[in-house]
């Protein structure tokens, strides 16, 4: 086998591997996990009747969502009103390829072992595919809101713009900060930075708090759920949205807590590596795979925490967070960052 | 035929299609995609030349950000059709013509004189070209600081015009 067919093969075998546990395993569980959080924050049992701890609860969602009627209203403009969900679908699944998800993992074939490094596109340009590909994704919600023909749609639509816009500024300079002191925008060094130095979470704490906000944000998650306002939007830019389209703009948003919690565990949390621990071998790379694995799951539980913790933002306050905290704070951090590396 | 040229005819096609599409359509919002899709197009050029850091900047200044804004304006203001028939423009439009054939004539002129186009470095598409993120950095900072500096205080100006603008009481 030459070198390209095999970087063909291993590709492709990296693709459905990452999309087998992100997308395969990982979403249906998320769906039950949420409920199932919700109920014990809220002291109550949640979905219990479905498999053993309702765990089949998510099957039999999905199975609903597809039985049911779509509907699809009168005066909506049809084609982005259909295309809206697969544009919030794209990003999160692309996201994937340029995050590093464990060590080398060697393959020896007709004689020669070749070291395949666990990330599916190691692009120069790293942080910033990420960016440009989750600044696209805003298009599905804003399409949603305003191909739907509905007043409160369009005011979700709009505010996830404007939203976005102003999040996507502090996490930039936040995010660039982990560049500055690993040297490149790859996330690979990245990586190997932290294993070789520290955690970033320890000297960039402010950064990290920072991302971490952001990132809230730009999932369009609660506390910052400003979008979707059951309270005050009906249910904001899907209100409209019925069935399996409806299904489509949910898997996106734990599709994107998926893609956003492993981006937060590989710039501040060492990815895959852990302080002290070499993983080489076949079994060092299973078990790179398993930590990141382990502290993602661990930011996803967050997401959950928060979102049935924490009461949803004003739209002024969110603005005020956004322009008047966030992106100062950022801006100060990235120089404070910068002048340590200029001084070392 | 390799696997470059057929991304680039997808790409290129893409494009034309879609730039032409943002002129002709009737709805701002399909406009403003349209465009979006153009920005996208040109990125995947972009990435063609090995040049993947200027397609991502691409993605994420113009299709991502100023777009958006659009996006947002034409919301706001609720357009939903263009409003047709009045004030056809007929000097405009003869005006424009004659400018669009002007202006493809001197560039189809230039491209065909120029002859053929350097070989992009070796080491090819996304993934393994060379990296040119230090280089633009210090081409920043030295050959082009002037220019670089310059343009920033133009935004500063334009972001503290508009402020004024929109604080002004009209009384």
């Amino acid at each position: 086998m030459s070198d390209a067919t095999f970087a063909i093969v291993a590709a492709i075998a990296k693709i459905l591997l990452v999309w087998a546990i992100a997308l395969a395993a990982l979403l249906p569980n998320l769906v039950w996990a949420e409920r199932r959080g919700a109920g014990m924050i809220q002291d109550r049992p949640g979905p219990n009747r479905v498999g053993p701890f309702g765990l089949f609860q998510a099957v039999a969602d999905v199975i609903k969502l597809f039985m049911k009627e779509d509907v699809t209203p009168l005066y909506v403009d049809r084609l982005l009103y259909n295309l809206a969900p697969w544009i919030t679908m794209m990003p999160a699944l692309v996201t994937f390829a340029v995050i590093p998800f464990g060590s080398t993992f060697p393959v020896t074939l007709g004689g020669v072992t070749r070291d395949v490094p666990l990330i599916i596109a190691d692009v120069n340009i790293g942080i910033l595919y990420i960016f440009a590909f989750a600044s696209l994704g805003i298009y599905g919600i804003v399409l949603a809101g305003w191909s739907s023909n509905n007043k409160y749609s369009m005011m979700g639509g709009l505010r996830a713009s404007a939203q976005i816009i102003s999040y996507e500024l502090s996490m930039g300079f936040a995010a660039a900060a982990t560049f500055l002191v690993a040297g490149s925008l790859r996330l690979p060094a990245v990586v190997e930075w932290q294993q070789a130095h520290v955690w970033n979470v320890v000297p960039q704490f402010v950064g990290f708090l920072i991302f971490l906000i952001a990132v809230f944000a730009e999932t369009n998650r609660l506390p910052f759920d400003l979008a979707e306002a059951e309270a005050e939007l009906v249910a904001g830019f899907h209100t409209e949205y019925s069935a399996f389209k409806f299904g489509m703009f949910f898997m996106g948003e734990y599709a994107n807590i998926i893609a956003a919690s492993g981006l937060v565990v590989t710039l501040y949390f060492g990815g895959w590596s852990l302080p002290g621990i070499a993983f080489t071998g076949v079994w060092g790379a299973i078990a790179s795979i398993a930590v990141f694995f382990a502290k993602t799951l661990v930011f996803i539980a967050l997401f959950i925490w928060v979102r049935w913790t924490l009461p949803r933002f004003r739209y002024d306050q969110l603005m005020d967070l956004g322009w008047k905290v966030l992106l100062p704070l950022s801006f100060f951090h990235l120089i404070v960052v910068a002048a340590f590396v200029a001084a070392k | 035929m390799s696997l470059e040229l057929v991304v680039f005819a997808i790409a290129s096609g893409l494009a034309i299609a879609s730039a032409l599409a943002m002129v002709v359509v009737k709805t701002p919002v399909r406009s403003v995609l349209s465009l979006v899709l153009t920005f996208f197009a040109l990125a995947v050029l972009s990435v063609l030349l090995a040049a993947p850091f200027i397609a991502a900047l691409q993605v994420i200044v113009y299709a991502g950000a100023i777009l958006v804004l659009f996006l947002f304006v034409v919301m706001l203001l609720n357009l939903t059709q263009e409003a047709e028939g009045h004030d056809e423009r007929p000097i405009q439009r003869v005006l424009g013509l004659i400018a669009v054939v002007a202006i493809g004539g001197l560039l189809l002129g230039v491209t065909l004189k120029a002859g053929a186009p350097p070989v992009p470095p070796a080491g090819g598409p996304i993934g393994v070209a060379t990296d040119e993120i230090p280089i633009l950095g210090r081409l920043l900072f030295s050959d082009y600081l002037l220019a670089f500096e310059a343009l920033s205080v133009l935004l500063l100006l334009a972001a503290v015009g508009a402020l004024i603008l929109s604080k002004r009481r009209f009384d």
